[in-house]
Protein backbone atom coordinates (compact mmCIF):
# COMPACT_ATOMS: atom_id res chain seq x y z
CA UNK A 1 0.00 0.00 0.00
CA UNK A 2 1.50 3.26 -1.12
CA UNK A 3 0.05 6.71 -1.05
CA UNK A 4 1.56 9.73 -2.72
CA UNK A 5 0.94 13.15 -1.31
CA UNK A 6 1.13 16.73 -2.41
CA UNK A 7 0.85 19.71 -0.08
CA UNK A 8 -0.35 23.18 -1.04
CA UNK A 9 -0.32 25.36 2.05
CA UNK A 10 -2.78 23.79 4.47
CA UNK A 11 -4.26 21.50 1.82
CA UNK A 12 -2.97 17.95 1.58
CA UNK A 13 -3.87 15.78 -1.40
CA UNK A 14 -3.33 12.06 -0.79
CA UNK A 15 -3.57 9.65 -3.72
CA UNK A 16 -4.05 6.03 -2.80
CA UNK A 17 -3.82 3.10 -5.19
CA UNK A 18 -4.82 -0.55 -5.31
CA UNK A 19 -7.15 -2.08 -2.77
CA UNK A 20 -8.43 -0.87 0.57
CA UNK A 21 -9.42 -4.20 2.08
CA UNK A 22 -9.03 -6.34 5.22
CA UNK A 23 -5.54 -7.36 4.24
CA UNK A 24 -4.03 -3.90 3.79
CA UNK A 25 -6.35 -1.56 5.74
CA UNK A 26 -3.83 -1.25 8.55
CA UNK A 27 -1.07 -0.28 6.12
CA UNK A 28 -3.39 2.30 4.55
CA UNK A 29 -4.13 3.72 8.00
CA UNK A 30 -0.43 3.88 8.90
CA UNK A 31 0.45 5.55 5.58
CA UNK A 32 -2.26 8.18 6.08
CA UNK A 33 -1.23 8.90 9.66
CA UNK A 34 2.37 9.31 8.55
CA UNK A 35 1.37 11.67 5.73
CA UNK A 36 -1.01 13.98 7.61
CA UNK A 37 0.54 16.81 9.58
CA UNK A 38 -1.19 18.76 12.35
CA UNK A 39 -1.18 21.92 10.25
CA UNK A 40 -3.22 20.37 7.41
CA UNK A 41 -6.69 21.92 7.36
CA UNK A 42 -8.13 19.99 4.41
CA UNK A 43 -7.29 16.48 3.27
CA UNK A 44 -8.46 15.47 -0.20
CA UNK A 45 -8.31 11.70 -0.59
CA UNK A 46 -8.04 11.00 -4.30
CA UNK A 47 -9.21 7.42 -4.88
CA UNK A 48 -9.02 7.38 -8.67
CA UNK A 49 -6.44 4.59 -8.66
CA UNK A 50 -8.27 2.55 -6.03
CA UNK A 51 -10.05 -0.45 -7.52
CA UNK A 52 -11.72 -1.90 -4.46
CA UNK A 53 -12.90 -0.76 -1.03
CA UNK A 54 -14.45 -3.07 1.57
CA UNK A 55 -15.74 -2.26 5.06
CA UNK A 56 -12.15 -2.46 6.35
CA UNK A 57 -11.20 0.42 4.04
CA UNK A 58 -14.35 2.35 4.98
CA UNK A 59 -13.38 1.99 8.62
CA UNK A 60 -10.03 3.71 8.02
CA UNK A 61 -11.70 6.49 6.03
CA UNK A 62 -14.26 7.09 8.80
CA UNK A 63 -11.55 7.11 11.47
CA UNK A 64 -9.57 9.64 9.43
CA UNK A 65 -12.63 11.89 8.95
CA UNK A 66 -13.35 11.80 12.69
CA UNK A 67 -9.77 12.52 13.66
CA UNK A 68 -9.65 15.52 11.33
CA UNK A 69 -13.01 16.80 12.53
CA UNK A 70 -11.86 16.76 16.14
CA UNK A 71 -9.35 19.45 15.31
CA UNK A 72 -11.71 21.33 12.95
CA UNK A 73 -9.99 20.07 9.80
CA UNK A 74 -11.91 18.22 7.12
CA UNK A 75 -11.76 15.31 4.74
CA UNK A 76 -12.94 15.40 1.13
CA UNK A 77 -12.97 12.44 -1.22
CA UNK A 78 -12.80 12.46 -5.01
CA UNK A 79 -12.71 10.26 -8.10
CA UNK A 80 -14.60 7.18 -6.92
CA UNK A 81 -15.16 4.33 -9.38
CA UNK A 82 -18.86 3.50 -9.73
CA UNK A 83 -18.99 0.30 -7.61
CA UNK A 84 -17.05 2.06 -4.85
CA UNK A 85 -19.40 5.03 -4.96
CA UNK A 86 -22.28 2.60 -4.46
CA UNK A 87 -20.60 1.17 -1.37
CA UNK A 88 -20.09 4.70 0.00
CA UNK A 89 -23.76 5.52 -0.60
CA UNK A 90 -25.07 2.33 1.02
CA UNK A 91 -22.89 3.08 4.03
CA UNK A 92 -24.18 6.66 4.23
CA UNK A 93 -20.65 8.03 3.82
CA UNK A 94 -21.82 10.43 1.11
CA UNK A 95 -23.84 12.18 3.85
CA UNK A 96 -20.92 12.70 6.20
CA UNK A 97 -17.99 13.17 3.81
CA UNK A 98 -18.15 15.48 0.76
CA UNK A 99 -17.57 13.39 -2.36
CA UNK A 100 -16.49 15.04 -5.60
CA UNK A 101 -16.26 13.74 -9.16
CA UNK A 102 -12.62 14.71 -9.57
CA UNK A 103 -9.74 16.52 -7.93
CA UNK A 104 -10.44 19.81 -9.72
CA UNK A 105 -13.99 19.93 -8.36
CA UNK A 106 -12.84 18.93 -4.90
CA UNK A 107 -10.29 21.75 -4.85
CA UNK A 108 -12.83 24.24 -6.22
CA UNK A 109 -15.24 23.37 -3.38
CA UNK A 110 -12.78 24.49 -0.72
CA UNK A 111 -13.06 28.11 -1.84
CA UNK B 1 -20.07 -23.41 -10.25
CA UNK B 2 -17.17 -22.83 -7.96
CA UNK B 3 -16.32 -24.85 -4.89
CA UNK B 4 -13.39 -24.03 -2.63
CA UNK B 5 -12.25 -25.10 0.79
CA UNK B 6 -10.41 -22.28 2.56
CA UNK B 7 -8.30 -22.31 5.67
CA UNK B 8 -9.51 -19.91 8.36
CA UNK B 9 -7.02 -17.13 7.78
CA UNK B 10 -7.38 -13.84 5.94
CA UNK B 11 -4.65 -14.54 3.37
CA UNK B 12 -6.97 -17.13 1.84
CA UNK B 13 -9.11 -14.26 0.54
CA UNK B 14 -6.62 -13.76 -2.29
CA UNK B 15 -7.05 -17.32 -3.52
CA UNK B 16 -10.83 -17.02 -3.27
CA UNK B 17 -10.83 -13.74 -5.14
CA UNK B 18 -8.72 -15.14 -7.98
CA UNK B 19 -11.17 -18.03 -8.36
CA UNK B 20 -14.16 -15.66 -8.32
CA UNK B 21 -12.54 -13.47 -10.97
CA UNK B 22 -12.00 -16.52 -13.19
CA UNK B 23 -15.63 -17.50 -12.82
CA UNK B 24 -16.83 -13.97 -13.50
CA UNK B 25 -14.69 -13.75 -16.59
CA UNK B 26 -15.88 -17.10 -17.94
CA UNK B 27 -19.48 -16.10 -17.39
CA UNK B 28 -19.01 -12.49 -18.48
CA UNK B 29 -20.42 -10.94 -15.33
CA UNK B 30 -20.85 -7.17 -15.38
CA UNK B 31 -18.12 -5.41 -13.35
CA UNK B 32 -20.64 -4.37 -10.67
CA UNK B 33 -21.66 -7.98 -9.99
CA UNK B 34 -18.04 -9.10 -9.76
CA UNK B 35 -17.29 -6.28 -7.31
CA UNK B 36 -20.31 -7.04 -5.16
CA UNK B 37 -19.56 -10.77 -4.99
CA UNK B 38 -15.92 -10.16 -4.02
CA UNK B 39 -16.97 -7.63 -1.38
CA UNK B 40 -19.65 -9.85 0.13
CA UNK B 41 -17.28 -12.83 0.32
CA UNK B 42 -14.60 -10.74 2.00
CA UNK B 43 -17.03 -9.40 4.60
CA UNK B 44 -18.42 -12.83 5.44
CA UNK B 45 -15.06 -14.62 5.56
CA UNK B 46 -13.50 -11.87 7.71
CA UNK B 47 -16.40 -12.24 10.14
CA UNK B 48 -15.97 -16.00 10.33
CA UNK B 49 -12.20 -15.81 10.81
CA UNK B 50 -12.36 -13.04 13.42
CA UNK B 51 -15.46 -14.04 15.40
CA UNK B 52 -16.22 -17.63 14.59
CA UNK B 53 -12.72 -18.87 15.28
CA UNK B 54 -11.35 -16.03 17.39
CA UNK B 55 -8.67 -15.59 14.70
CA UNK B 56 -7.41 -19.15 15.19
CA UNK B 57 -6.14 -20.69 11.98
CA UNK B 58 -6.44 -24.36 11.04
CA UNK B 59 -10.18 -24.56 10.50
CA UNK B 60 -11.90 -25.02 7.16
CA UNK B 61 -14.42 -22.77 5.48
CA UNK B 62 -16.34 -24.18 2.53
CA UNK B 63 -17.40 -21.72 -0.15
CA UNK B 64 -19.66 -22.54 -3.06
CA UNK B 65 -20.89 -20.29 -5.83
CA UNK B 66 -23.74 -21.65 -7.88
CA UNK B 67 -24.31 -19.60 -10.97
CA UNK B 68 -27.62 -19.82 -12.78
CA UNK B 69 -28.99 -17.55 -15.50
CA UNK B 70 -31.37 -15.74 -13.17
CA UNK B 71 -29.48 -15.85 -9.87
CA UNK B 72 -26.16 -16.39 -8.23
CA UNK B 73 -26.21 -18.37 -4.98
CA UNK B 74 -23.33 -18.18 -2.52
CA UNK B 75 -23.06 -20.81 0.21
CA UNK B 76 -20.56 -20.50 3.02
CA UNK B 77 -20.19 -23.13 5.75
CA UNK B 78 -17.83 -23.24 8.73
CA UNK B 79 -17.44 -25.16 11.98
CA UNK B 80 -16.75 -22.13 14.17
CA UNK B 81 -18.88 -21.31 17.19
CA UNK B 82 -22.56 -20.72 16.44
CA UNK B 83 -22.81 -17.24 15.03
CA UNK B 84 -25.61 -15.73 13.01
CA UNK B 85 -24.15 -12.56 11.51
CA UNK B 86 -27.53 -11.57 10.12
CA UNK B 87 -29.31 -11.29 13.47
CA UNK B 88 -26.39 -10.39 15.71
CA UNK B 89 -24.99 -7.42 13.83
CA UNK B 90 -26.78 -4.15 14.59
CA UNK B 91 -28.05 -2.12 11.64
CA UNK B 92 -25.91 1.01 11.46
CA UNK B 93 -27.56 4.42 11.49
CA UNK B 94 -26.42 5.57 8.07
CA UNK B 95 -28.09 8.96 8.61
CA UNK B 96 -26.10 9.81 11.74
CA UNK B 97 -23.74 12.76 11.77
CA UNK B 98 -20.00 12.19 11.42
CA UNK B 99 -19.29 12.64 15.12
CA UNK B 100 -22.05 10.17 15.99
CA UNK B 101 -21.15 7.44 13.54
CA UNK B 102 -19.61 4.46 15.35
CA UNK B 103 -16.53 2.83 13.85
CA UNK B 104 -17.27 -0.54 12.27
CA UNK B 105 -20.40 -2.60 11.85
CA UNK B 106 -20.72 -1.95 8.13
CA UNK B 107 -19.62 -5.33 6.76
CA UNK B 108 -22.76 -7.33 7.43
CA UNK B 109 -24.91 -4.36 6.49
CA UNK B 110 -23.22 -4.22 3.08
CA UNK B 111 -23.82 -7.94 2.63
CA UNK B 112 -27.52 -7.60 3.46
CA UNK B 113 -27.96 -4.57 1.24
CA UNK B 114 -26.08 -5.88 -1.79
CA UNK B 115 -27.65 -9.34 -1.75
CA UNK B 116 -31.32 -10.02 -2.48
CA UNK B 117 -31.62 -12.84 0.05
CA UNK B 118 -29.59 -13.89 3.08
CA UNK B 119 -30.32 -16.93 5.23
CA UNK B 120 -28.51 -18.44 8.18
CA UNK B 121 -28.90 -21.82 9.79
CA UNK B 122 -26.93 -23.86 12.31
CA UNK B 123 -26.88 -27.51 11.35
CA UNK B 124 -24.72 -30.39 12.60
CA UNK B 125 -22.43 -28.03 14.50
CA UNK B 126 -21.78 -25.92 11.43
CA UNK B 127 -22.83 -22.41 10.44
CA UNK B 128 -24.44 -22.22 7.02
CA UNK B 129 -24.92 -18.88 5.32
CA UNK B 130 -26.73 -18.75 2.00
CA UNK B 131 -26.80 -15.56 -0.05
CA UNK B 132 -28.69 -15.01 -3.28
CA UNK B 133 -28.10 -12.29 -5.83
CA UNK B 134 -30.75 -12.15 -8.52
CA UNK B 135 -29.57 -11.23 -11.97
CA UNK B 136 -31.53 -8.91 -14.20
CA UNK B 137 -32.46 -10.12 -17.66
Amino acid sequence: MEISTEREGTLLVARAGGRLDSINAREFDDALKAAISDSDQVLIMDLEKVSYVSSAGLRVILLTAKTLQQRSAKLLICSLAEPIREVFEISGFDKIIPIHANLVEAKASIG
Amino acid sequence: MLSLCLESRLEELQRLEAAVEDLGEREQWPPSLLYQVKLVLEEVIVNIVNYGYGERAGHKIDVQLISEPDALTIKIADDGRAFDPLSQAPTPDVDAKLEERPIGGLGVYLVQTLMDEAHYRREQDRNHLTLVKRRDG
